[in-house]
């Protein structure tokens, strides 16, 4: 019964699949260009992923010989859907990666000597490990009481969870999202919904200054304008920018948070934005928006079958195993974002 | 794949072979706009290099009858890409199973996950910084869809980036 994350045995003679991965070059460095709030978590000096700092050398150490690396992949929660998702965690670092996946239909690469089906591009991008544990707090809140973090953080789905408690500062985390009481030297939290809204909302605003500065085209009035006046840049609405950092936060976070943040945003409710802003389809065709929208929506969830029961490496498909239900693909926030974005509010 | 048994408690973790990274050379990389429902070797340096032309802008070649026009894209700044391969077999060296025990006992759970079956390794054959994006009939250009998913890590930065204290 434990096989299903089992590495791809291929039988012996077979190519060997290759996935290609994006990682960061080196934490250190990179953050380094970095503003300092910036830094997702504090690396004390620059390391690479491969050098060791002090605070965990003696567990690799002892746990090497088995470990062979500070790197590792691991299936983790999505805390958006509540399945599971694969992510990257650094041992030696400390940090925590999350892994999204580039696919575009009818793509495939020459490596090198070899080819490779799927046209697949993996991305290992640091996450922010409160996203995980803001699942676990609210979950925990229906006690209604304040606990310690290691009676919080049990999931008997995810065991590998508890390696979310290694994190450091994680203290100065919980602070966004939780009240916290000391009791004997021991620390008690509890969720705290008014503070994480207020977190969620410092999320959006520096998720909506990196929109802006890559020029992220944000909503189907942008998309409109450009469409109609050629090469004319265009300005997006600053709503527009927040409705989509929303959409991208809301990818870590249940339902329910994503609603209230919406409120809290003073967004639109959803009722009042589904008639769409007057976007090329619609002025293009007579077409109703909701058949357009419908056979969009066939359109992906066709795509999304055709994904499974297309022919993956070995590879592919150990690492989809330990991850598909939960991971996103990439290609739903850069393919069809105004889409999600109008799905999504 | 054996895979028949889904497992309802994910202990696994694949392990990635560090030392690999730092040894990876650099690969040449085509992404195709078309699919090959195969992996497996084949001669792209002796009928698909060769046949590659400069046309301004960007590059030209013959592909199963078809013009494929393409361009090279490069990889965002502070990431580097890695070919990884999975490993066939569990390696575990030095055999001295469950005994991690000084140190840092949480962060290790209970002695299972440290299992054969839980464990494995993957590792990078190759590295890139680039590669070629292929366009069927013409130049991808800036808004082909990868070009969109290289963006991810800057707004990811920003999205997972701590919030300023109050």
């Amino acid at each position: 019964m434990y096989t299903a994350l089992s590495p791809s045995r291929s039988r012996s003679g077979t190519f060997s699949a290759s996935s290609l991965y994006l990682l960061l070059e080196s934490p250190g460095d990179l953050y380094a260009d970095l503003c300092p709030q910036r830094f997702l978590l504090p690396f004390g000096s620059v390391c690479t992923p491969l050098c060791l700092s002090s605070f965990t050398s003696e567990y690799l150490k002892d746990a090497s010989k088995k470990m062979k690396s500070g790197l590792m992949f691991i299936k983790l929660v999505n805390p958006c859907s509540g399945e599971g998702a694969i992510y990257l965690f650094n041992i030696c670092l400390q940090q925590l990666f999350e892994i999204k996946v580039f696919k575009e239909k009818h793509h495939s690469w020459f490596i090198n000597q070899s080819v490779q089906s799927g046209g697949l591009l993996h991305f290992a991008t640091p996450m922010d490990p409160l996203f995980l544990l803001l699942h676990y707090l609210i979950k925990a809140d229906k006690e209604g009481k304040f606990q310690p973090l290691d009676q919080v953080v049990v999931d008997d789905k995810f065991p590998n969870c508890i390696l979310l408690l290694k994190l450091p500062e994680l203290e100065k985390l919980l602070r966004h999202v939780t009240e916290e009481r000391e009791i004997d030297k021991k620390k008690y939290y509890k969720f705290s919904k008014e503070k994480t809204l207020k977190w969620l909302e410092k999320k959006v605003n520096q998720t909506v200054a990196a929109l802006k500065t890559n020029n992220v085209n944000v909503g189907a009035r942008v998309q409109s304008t450009a469409f109609f006046s050629g090469d004319q840049v265009s300005s997006g609405k600053e709503e527009d920018y927040i409705r989509y950092a929303h959409g991208l936060i809301s990818d870590y976070i249940s339902k329910e948070l994503s609603d209230d943040l919406s409120k809290y945003l003073k967004l639109p409710e959803p009722s009042a934005s589904l008639p769409k802003p007057p976007s090329k389809k619609v002025k293009l065709s007579d077409e109703p928006v909701e058949a357009k929208e419908d056979y969009t929506k066939f359109n992906s969830k066709d795509l999304k079958t055709e994904k499974k029961n297309s022919k993956m490496t070995a590879a592919q498909k150990a690492l989809a195993k330990v991850d598909k239900s939960g991971m996103k693909s990439i290609d739903s926030f850069f393919g069809v974002k105004n889409k999600k974005r109008i799905g999504k509010i | 794949m054996e895979s028949s048994d889904e497992v309802a408690v994910h202990k696994h973790r694949i392990h990635l072979r560090t030392a690999t990274l730092r040894d990876a050379a650099p690969v040449t990389l085509h992404l195709l706009p078309c699919e090959v429902p195969v992996n497996q070797p084949a001669p792209v340096g002796r009928f698909f290099t060769p046949a590659i032309r400069l046309p301004p802008p960007g590059l030209e070649v013959s592909f199963r009858g078809r013009k494929l026009r393409g361009e090279e894209v490069s990889v965002p700044p502070g990431l580097v890409g890695y070919v990884m391969v999975m490993e066939d077999k569990h390696d575990f060296s030095e055999g001295s199973e469950n005994n991690e025990e000084q140190g840092e006992q949480e962060l290790v759970e209970s002695p299972e996950a440290l299992e054969r079956d839980f464990d494995c390794f993957i590792g990078a054959t190759a590295s890139f910084s680039r590669f070629t994006l292929w366009g069927l009939e013409t130049i991808p250009g800036p808004d082909a869809k990868v070009r969109g998913a290289l963006t991810w890590p800057s707004l990811a930065a920003a999205i997972h980036a701590q919030v300023p204290e109050d």
